[in-house]
């Protein structure tokens, strides 16, 4: 047993990455030096920004192995006079020995009779050291990152040019104290030129600590060895002791009540190699920024965390690739940034506050939203439009709904003009909301439509903006977002601008799953004549824009059509398996997209029910499949019992009359449809649809035609796999 | 140190390390990257080292002289080394040293943050570099120049000069600067930077700027395709034109998000197809003089 150490030093490594490049450092490696047979075990990995390193134990050489390798069966290897044949001399020649050489063995342990010449070869196993170099190789080359770049490397395992996530600066290779040879070669016109990296015993602590002793080349032995040498020469190999380090830090500066960290701790553990938080503090008069602003500068602009009391944010936390020595100089220079950037935002807000937001509706105008398809003041009005169509024609919104929704939809679009959200561009809604607060509108229920209207971004259930809209305010907030993306997907369907494969520069995509998710998630009505029609709503949307969409007919069409397709994918997002979704869509009356909450409630109800009763199921399924195929060559007409000949015709028939006046739930329904089971089964079994008197046949068709509409109201049950 | 002597430090720190001090580019940019010194030589095989100063214009930037952090014009230190050295990393902080910073002292941070300039075509990988907080360069990998993959690769070094003199001399109002030993940053530019902002916010003619537009790429177009080729950088200066006279129409707000799309496509349109006429006669005869073109 021997240890294999490498260190792959490298130029910073971006910290998202540094979490699965570790993970990938040790599967690739087990799985190149198993497919080596140096019988790796306790294989583990670190990582800092500037360095992934691996140890392992590995055999010292591969074991000799021994495979069998068949020949011809052993009637077919001697001729009648007991002479080898050409099959067996072929097959001796083919493995460099005499036919005499060969044993016998049995090949079938299911035919212990059958004898076959067996040649065994062996490979003596090879020296580790000489195989590390390959393995090196295979799992420097295994790596994948988000991006790749190239650097104009070069490594001779006869694949040539090299791309890797960072260029590569050093290398230790070390199997027991000793080196392992490799190098990478620099690229010059297509062709090797000098080794930029040979593997050696020497590494490189921090960059810059400590002061006497930084940029001095470090020797080591083993693993253990380099970690503490590194350590000595501040950096913590391990994530986890960086972590903690962070951790404590932050829970020193923090004070009694742990501060929402924003997840950062973990992107600074991955950010230094010794990581030291220090703290600064925001002067007084930038405090009574909102809170939404002066988060966007600390955590998304500076990744710093935000402390105060309260809501109050009066101080920040940072973390610094340093031993804290230099603590106050540091933080006078983030101080300093973080000043300049919220000093830059309150005066925004001093501006944009002192004029309405209701007055900037008209300078929305002069903001083009397409060229093809106006201003953002014409997406405004379109969008208000949309909104009275859902209230008054529709009647989806009640009377005071229908108001709020209406004044959040005509306001939605105005601080696009604002300084703040042209500076914070991410703020664009959230400073509506909040300037319609400070300038005291009347409606709680307006700003925070206007506030969230450009969500819901993610599929997932409870994502924002769950908490923020409620009850009443959550139709309101409903109807201001729908309209929104229902007016840019309608246009841009109407230009022709429709996602094409992977490309979806306008966010159609997550536009119109945004839309589904509100129908799901967020409308809280639950009568069915108050929940919207999404075909009529696509409707309203094309012809919001009158000439401007030349085609409407065409518009309204593929955009239902990808409607569609992001609901399949928003409810496959949601664990439910492929086939109940697509029984679920697959069912005619209603169309999903008639009520998309409500095929939701039938998606839950299938799923649920069917795995009850699986099998009673996987019956129907068969059995809807052929009722499908038969009736493809027409519909039934009118069922006359009169004409029933086999008692089977007569119980299905009896079966699906007493279900057909059921009422209850989808679930209570499904379940009682399960049981026609036995007589559809039966049905089929004793009946032969396609009688030969036209008479016979069209009766049957039309109980076959009666049976199947039971379904169509919940699911197709054919599409439905095993 | 003021920031004429920040400049010449990092001349004489970049000269002493084989670069070619070269000049400005005399036409109106948004970033040392688009100077040709930039964009044309990184492509094809040639090695190369080049620094200079480049004012940049960036129109939507302009506060009229009001906001001490930012500006219609600033000034970038570029550094370009192709191919890029194994230590290129440590050439850059030995030039911070040169200018006083010592690393040791400060939070000296590459953190990932790859360029992109969609309007050339160009892309890279590479980190900005983050003193205590500040941002103070962009540093490369150019990866993509004018859609053209590059080989070999060469490293862009772009110091944020005002950042950095900021910084250094400990004011936190640009205009407070210290551009000579005499002379302040106020006296030198905040007029202009007043007037400029002015005009790219109010007095800008936005129907004559579409029009020019339209025409600088016109133009750019006509002069590539003249026959007996050898127009590239003429055609590059209109491209470089039009990018400006964008950034003009963007500064007034009055292109849209899709709008902004195809206009920055057809730029980009332009500068690749200047880069590919640019390594064209490399790639058919490397060795020949520029002369050989007129055949």
């Amino acid at each position: 047993m021997a240890e294999f150490l490498l260190e792959i030093g490298c130029e910073e490594i971006p910290a998202g990455w540094l979490p699965g490049l570790t993970q990938q450092l040790r599967e690739r490696f087990l799985e190149v030096a198993e497919r080596e047979h140096l019988d790796p075990t306790a294989v583990a990995s670190d990582s800092t920004p500037r360095r992934l390193v691996l140890r392992a134990d590995v055999a010292a050489r591969q074991a000799d192995r021994e495979e069998p390798v068949w020949g011809p069966a052993v009637e077919a290897a001697k001729d009648a006079s007991g002479a080898w044949t050409k099959a067996a001399e072929g097959f001796a020649r083919k493995c460099g020995v005499s036919p005499e050489a060969l044993q016998q063995g049995v090949k079938d342990a299911a035919r212990p009779g059958d004898q076959y010449l067996l040649y065994v070869r062996r490979t003596e196993g090879r020296s580790t050291r000489e195989i590390l170099p390959g393995v090196i190789a295979g799992v420097l080359r295994a790596l994948a990152f988000p991006k790749r770049m190239s650097w104009d490397a070069w490594i001779e395992d006869g694949k040539g040019s090299f791309v890797f996530g960072r260029p590569i600066r050093w290398m230790v290779a070390l199997m027991d104290g000793a080196v392992v040879p490799f190098a990478i070669h620099a690229l010059a016109e297509g062709r090797r030129a000098d080794p930029v990296v040979t593997s050696g015993d020497t590494t490189w602590g921090h960059r810059f600590l400590p002061r006497e002793a930084a940029g001095r080349p470090i020797r080591v032995r083993s693993g253990a060895d380099l970690r503490e040498k590194l350590r000595a020469a501040c950096v913590l190999l391990d994530p986890t002791e960086r972590e903690k380090r962070i951790l404590d830090g932050l829970a020193s500066v923090a004070g009694p009540a742990p501060p929402d960290d924003h997840g950062l701790p973990v992107e600074w553990r991955d950010l230094v190699e010794y990581p030291t938080v220090v703290v600064g503090k925001i002067p007084a008069q930038l405090r009574s920024l909102p809170t939404e602003v002066l988060e966007t500068v600390l955590v998304h602009h500076q990744k710093y965390v935000p402390l105060g009391e309260g809501r109050v944010v009066s101080r920040f936390a940072a973390v610094t690739n340093t031993d804290g020595s230099n603590a106050d100089e540091i933080v006078r220079g983030m101080e300093r940034v973080v000043v300049a950037r919220l000093r830059d935002a309150a005066f925004f807000y001093q501006e944009d506050v002192k004029r309405p937001l209701a007055d900037r509706v008209g300078d929305l105008a002069g903001v083009v939203f397409h060229k093809g398809l106006g201003t953002y003041k014409d997406k405004s009005d379109r969008m208000v439009r949309l909104v009275d169509a859902m209230g008054a024609e529709m009647g989806l919104l009640t009377k005071p709904e229908h108001e709020a929704a209406r004044e959040a939809a005509r306001l939605a679009k105005a601080d696009l003009t604002t300084l703040m959200v042209r500076e914070f561009p991410e703020l664009q809604g959230v400073m509506g909301g909040i300037y319609l607060r400070a300038q005291g509108h009347p409606w709680p229920n307006v700003s925070v439509a206007v506030q969230w209207h450009y969500h819901p971004v993610s599929v997932e259930e409870g994502s924002p903006p769950a908490r923020a809209v409620a009850g009443g305010d959550a139709t309101v907030f409903g109807a201001v977002s729908v309209a929104d993306k229902l007016d840019t997907l309608a246009g841009y369907f109407g230009l022709g601008l429709e996602p094409t494969g992977s490309s979806d520069p306008f966010g159609l995509r997550r536009a119109a799953q945004g839309v589904v998710r509100v129908l799901l998630d967020f409308w809280s009505a639950d009568a069915a004549e108050r929940r919207p029609n999404l075909v009529q709503l696509v409707g309203a949307a094309v012809e919001g824009y009158g000439d401007t969409i030349a085609d409407s007919a065409s518009a309204k069409l593929r955009l239902a059509a990808f409607l569609s397709d992001r609901l399949r994918y928003v409810l496959a997002a949601r664990g439910y398996p492929g086939d109940e979704v697509e029984a679920v869509l697959g069912a005619r009356e209603p169309e999903a997209l008639q009520d998309p909450h409500e095929a939701w409630v039938r998606l839950r109800a299938l799923h649920s029910v069917r795995s009850e009763a699986r099998v009673d199921f996987e019956h129907l399924a068969v059995a809807f499949k052929r009722a499908k195929n038969i009736l493809g060559s027409g519909a039934g007409a009118s069922v006359d019992p009169a004409l029933f000949q086999e008692a089977a015709e007569g119980e299905l028939h009896a079966a699906v009359g007493r279900l057909e006046v059921r009422d209850g739930g989808y679930e209570a329904r499904l379940r009682a449809l399960a049981g026609l089971r036995a007589p559809v089964d039966r049905f089929f079994d004793d009946v032969l649809v396609m009688a030969e008197d036209p008479r016979l046949r069209a009766n049957r068709l039309g109980l076959l035609s009666r049976t199947l509409s039971l379904f169509y109201r919940i699911a197709d049950i054919s599409k439905l796999g095993g | 140190m003021t920031l004429q002597e920040i400049v010449f430090s990092l001349e004489r720190y970049w000269a002493d390390r084989g670069c070619l001090i070269h000049q400005p580019w005399d036409a109106e940019v948004g970033a040392g990257t688009m100077h040709p010194e930039t964009f044309l030589r990184v492509l094809g095989p040639r090695p190369w080292k080049v620094a200079y100063v480049q004012p940049s214009r960036r129109p939507a930037d302009g506060r009229y002289g009001e906001n001490p952090n930012r500006l219609y014009k600033h000034h970038q230190y570029q550094v370009v080394l192709k191919p890029a050295p194994a230590d290129v990393q440590d050439a850059y902080l030995g030039s911070l040293r040169a200018l006083g910073i010592d690393p040791a002292a400060h939070d000296v941070r590459f953190e990932e943050d790859n360029w992109e300039s969609p309007t050339l075509g160009a892309w890279g990988i590479g980190w900005q570099v983050l003193l205590d907080g500040q941002e103070i360069t962009q540093f490369t990998y150019f990866q993509q120049a004018g859609g053209i993959d590059l080989a070999p690769i060469s490293a862009e070094i772009t110091y944020g000069l005002e950042r950095i003199a900021m910084y250094l001399q400990d004011v936190d109002d640009v205009y407070d600067l210290r551009w000579s030993p005499e002379v302040r940053y106020r006296d030198v530019r905040h007029e202009e930077e007043y007037q400029l902002s002015r005009y790219s916010f109010e007095l800008a003619d936005a129907e004559l700027h579409r029009t020019l537009f339209e025409r600088y790429l016109a133009e750019g177009w006509r002069v590539l395709g003249a026959p007996g080729g050898r127009s590239v950088h003429a055609a590059y200066d209109w491209c470089l034109k039009s990018s400006h006279v964008f950034n003009v129409l963007d500064a007034r707000g009055a292109i849209s998000v899709s709008q902004r799309a195809g206009m920055i496509l057809s730029i980009r349109k332009l500068a690749c197809a200047v880069a590919q006429a640019y390594v064209k006669p490399a790639e058919a005869e490397p060795a020949a003089p520029p002369e050989a073109a007129r055949g």
